[in-house]
């Protein structure tokens, strides 16, 4: 026994008792093993983004605008990201409503006050008046913006814009309406144009400084939302009131549109000249709805829509992944065992180191998969339990080697030596091939969409293929040498059964 | 000693005709393409209570999904793939089975656009190609110092496709007979596979490569046939380890990962064959200049079994 080997055998065991430290406390802030999606339950979403030659910084908006609203949920450790150039991914691990998730993640949540129009003698504009004498202007020619006409419900109908060759009538996403259709439907409706202050910039929710879910103080409480607008907000508010203040009471033209994505959320009266910064949105709102319209409001608006439906939806319940961690700990604990079993009858004591060097190897991969850390997935299990069955080849590989070796007649000492140094060829290039396999599959991984299953496997194949090798050459042949020189060395037996017979 | 490589032709005609099988069962069933390539919605459903499955698709069907795919999962426990699925077609679906059938819990539920779908089989083709030019110019590299190197990287090659041409067959029969699909995990095995059957073929050369070095015989056809017999054991000693792994997850964990663990099991069967019987053989063919010469055992070795 040489005082390398012992220094070695030392190194091995402090490893050893450190990767069992790391699985069982918390170490660099990592309490447990971390589990992907398909094992903790969640939802993972992926939405392209429709930009007109987006401006750079408009998706880091977004996904910074996404994270906000989601981390108001209390998802722990959500994953928001850019993907490629256009894409935004969204995991919720353990949320599993994914519908509810879809609402939170893909509204625009863009606010914008309106009036309603009026004409040269100050009455309401409605759409009939637009169509009963197929004009080419607004009839109100100062305000150029887009008229919006929704129905009884608040959604949109139809969208009102002028360009060079006159008025032209589009739906939400852009394509034109014919006004034949429009005039079969109801047409009593008022024509909602920008609301803006003096000088002339619109009121939205940017200006927005904070947004609450709060109760009305009445008779019959209802939920709302109270707002508070920044400075230039409180002061463009205050213009507009003004204006509208002095109408005839319940006339529509005293109320004031609030529009959400484009759809007519609440229109109350102003009933104030000035309202110093601050108000509420008020409407029929449930408590769920004023909840999720303060978190939108608070949050801001995307700074592009996202497009619907998602490219890729995904969702697991929690019950179902819990199952697959069960079944995948039982299935790699038999196969270690059924290993163990056979490298010790097959191949006697050192089979025996073999299997210490591999409850040493799971401990290892598993601590290195915590500290890294390895999302595990369910693919990534399937890559580590392969590669159980893939760590014991290089033992194989030497052990044949040392058979052959002692057949020929050599010490145990010198048939160690040789095994491992005339394996190592085959170890490193049989290896090597299953790295540039890991590294495709990781390339694959980082460009597709559902890249979970694919880069699990890659990373845990890739980590389990690594220390295979370590363990198995450095940890077994450590454990060999310490029997070199001893007694036991003599019985070529426990070594190899077959040698007598040859 | 045995000799191996004396029958190269009958390893040739066995993988010969299973690749045949395959190959006519691919082009009569084709490949049954997973959401992940072919677009649409997954979902597996938990019933609360018994459901019968021709019930259950003749529902489907009156819905409007007469093309649903629907497989019983476990107990309770269905399995049901349909076009894309919205919000609103989901909800409505899921509403009339809870009308028809009861309580249900959605355990699962997968949805991919067909522009992702294109995208990722494009992914997975380029993936594929990527490792098998990888893998040659890396065997080629390592065997640089014997003469014509290439030979090793191709014949590795060849055994390579071997594989996967028999995994491919293997499941076009079970997407025949089983309606399986080609997902993800499929592609994730069949590169794992790749790696393999690689690994196995590399084991036997770098022994061909030392026995050469070491002028064991000089004949090549020898020295070949030496180098399988002492790596024999190795081969199949990894591959029993190896498989019992893969059976483990087989039995153990179950439908989800039943695609990625049958591939694993046929390739790593036909990998230990091939690194053996194939890529090793067609060294020996490739060295001896003798391909005209299976073609010609060919009806000789049909009188024979006659």
């Amino acid at each position: 026994m040489t005082r390398r080997n012992i220094l070695a055998l030392v190194i091995i065991l402090a490893l050893f008792a450190f990767a069992i430290c790391a699985l069982i406390y918390p170490l660099f802030g990592r309490e447990e093993l971390r589990l992907g999606l398909d094992l903790v339950g969640g939802v993972h979403l992926v939405y392209e983004t429709v930009s007109e030659e987006g401006k750079a910084g408009d998706i880091d908006r977004a996904v910074d605008i996404i994270r906000t609203r989601i981390d108001k949920y209390g998802v722990t450790e959500p994953i928001i990201q850019k993907q490629g150039e256009d894409r935004i991914l969204v995991q919720l691990p353990g949320f599993t409503d994914i519908e509810a998730a879809k609402r939170l993640v893909e509204q625009t949540g863009f606010l914008e006050f309106r009036q309603v129009e009026l004409n040269e003698k100050g009455n309401p504009v409605y759409l009939s008046d637009y169509l009963e004498d197929a004009r080419s202007n607004f009839f109100d020619k100062d305000e150029k913006g887009t008229r919006i006409f929704v129905d009884e419900e608040g959604n949109p109908i139809a969208f009102l814009s002028k360009n060079e060759g006159g008025l032209i009538y589009t739906d939400e996403e852009g394509n034109p309406i014919d006004i034949e259709d429009l005039r079969q439907g109801p047409t009593k409706l008022l024509s909602w144009i920008p609301a803006r202050g003096d000088d002339g910039t619109q009121l939205t929710g940017g200006f927005l400084k904070e947004a609450s879910p709060s109760i009305t103080t009445g008779i019959t409480a209802k939920p709302e939302v109270a707002i508070e607008w920044n400075e230039e907000g409180g002061i463009i508010f205050d213009d507009i009131a003004e204006r509208l203040y002095p109408r005839l009471s319940e006339s529509p033209e005293r109320c004031i549109g609030i529009f959400l994505d484009n759809t007519l959320i609440s229109s109350p009266q102003i009933i104030l000249p000035a309202y110093h910064g601050s108000g509420v949105i008020t409407g029929n709102f449930t408590i769920e709805e004023v909840e999720h319209l303060a978190n939108l409001l608070e949050s801001g608006a995307l700074p592009m829509p996202l497009q619907k439906p998602p490219l890729y939806e995904e969702m697991v319940s929690a019950t179902l992944g819990a199952g697959f961690i069960d079944m995948s700990i039982k299935a790699g604990v038999i196969g270690i065992i059924l290993i163990m079993l056979f490298m010790v009858i097959y191949y006697r004591l050192p089979g025996l180191l073999a299997s210490l060097a591999l409850i040493f190897y799971g401990t290892l991969v598993l601590a290195l998969f915590k500290l890294i850390p390895v999302t595990l997935t369910l693919a990534g299990i399937g890559g580590f339990v392969l590669s159980i069955g893939m760590a014991v080849d290089a033992n194989v590989l030497i052990f044949e080697r040392m058979k052959e070796e002692l057949r020929a007649g050599r010490t145990l000492g010198a048939a160690i030596e040789a095994g491992f140094n005339r394996a190592w060829s085959a170890i490193r290039d049989s290896n090597i091939t299953t790295f540039i396999v890991c590294g495709v599959l990781y390339w694959l991984g980082k460009n597709i969409v559902a890249s979970a299953p694919v880069m699990g496997f890659a990373l845990t194949l890739f980590i389990g293929v690594a220390v295979s090798m370590f363990t198995a050459i450095v940890v077994t042949r450590t454990l060999l040498r310490l029997f070199v020189g001893t007694p036991l060395a003599k019985k070529t037996a426990l070594f190899s059964p077959y040698i007598g017979r040859v | 000693m045995f000799d191996i490589t004396g029958k190269r032709f009958w390893f040739f005609l066995i993988s010969g005709v299973v690749i045949l099988i395959g190959i006519i069962s691919l082009a009569t069933f084709g490949l049954k393409a997973g959401i992940e390539f072919s677009s649409g919605s997954m979902m597996t459903l938990s019933f609360e209570q018994e459901v019968d499955h021709d019930e259950l698709r003749q529902e489907l069907a009156s819905l409007g999904y007469t093309n649903a795919i629907v497989q019983r999962t476990g107990e309770g426990d269905f399995y049901i793939r349909t076009v894309t699925l919205g919000t609103e077609e989901k909800t409505s679906l899921e509403d009339a089975l809870i009308a028809r059938f009861g309580n249900l819990e959605e355990a699962e539920f997968y949805s991919v656009s067909p522009m992702v779908a294109t995208e990722t089989a494009w992914n997975a083709f380029w993936a594929v190609l990527a490792a098998a030019v990888g893998i040659l110019l890396y065997i080629t590299w390592a065997f640089r110092r014997m003469p014509s190197p290439f030979r090793y990287g191709t014949c590795a090659i060849v055994a390579l496709l071997h594989d996967v041409l028999v995994v491919l067959g293997v499941f076009s029969i079970l997407g025949g007979i089983l309606n399986w699909e080609i997902n993800l995990m499929f592609i994730t095995g069949v590169l794992a596979v790749i790696g393999y059957s690689v690994n196995n073929t590399v084991v036997v050369f770098d022994r061909i490569r030392e026995n050469l070095t070491k002028g064991v015989s000089p004949n090549f056809e020898i020295v070949v046939n030496n180098s399988l017999v002492e790596t024999l054991s190795r081969s199949l000693n990894t591959s029993l380890t190896t498989l019992i792994v893969v059976l483990a997850l087989l039995l153990f964990v179950g439908a989800s990962i039943q695609n990625f663990a049958v591939v694993l099991l046929i390739g790593i069967i036909t990998g230990t064959y091939s690194s053996i019987f194939i890529a090793s053989q067609l060294l020996v063919v490739w060295e001896k200049g003798e391909w005209g010469r299976f073609l010609q055992w060919l009806p000789v070795a049909k009188a024979k079994s006659r």
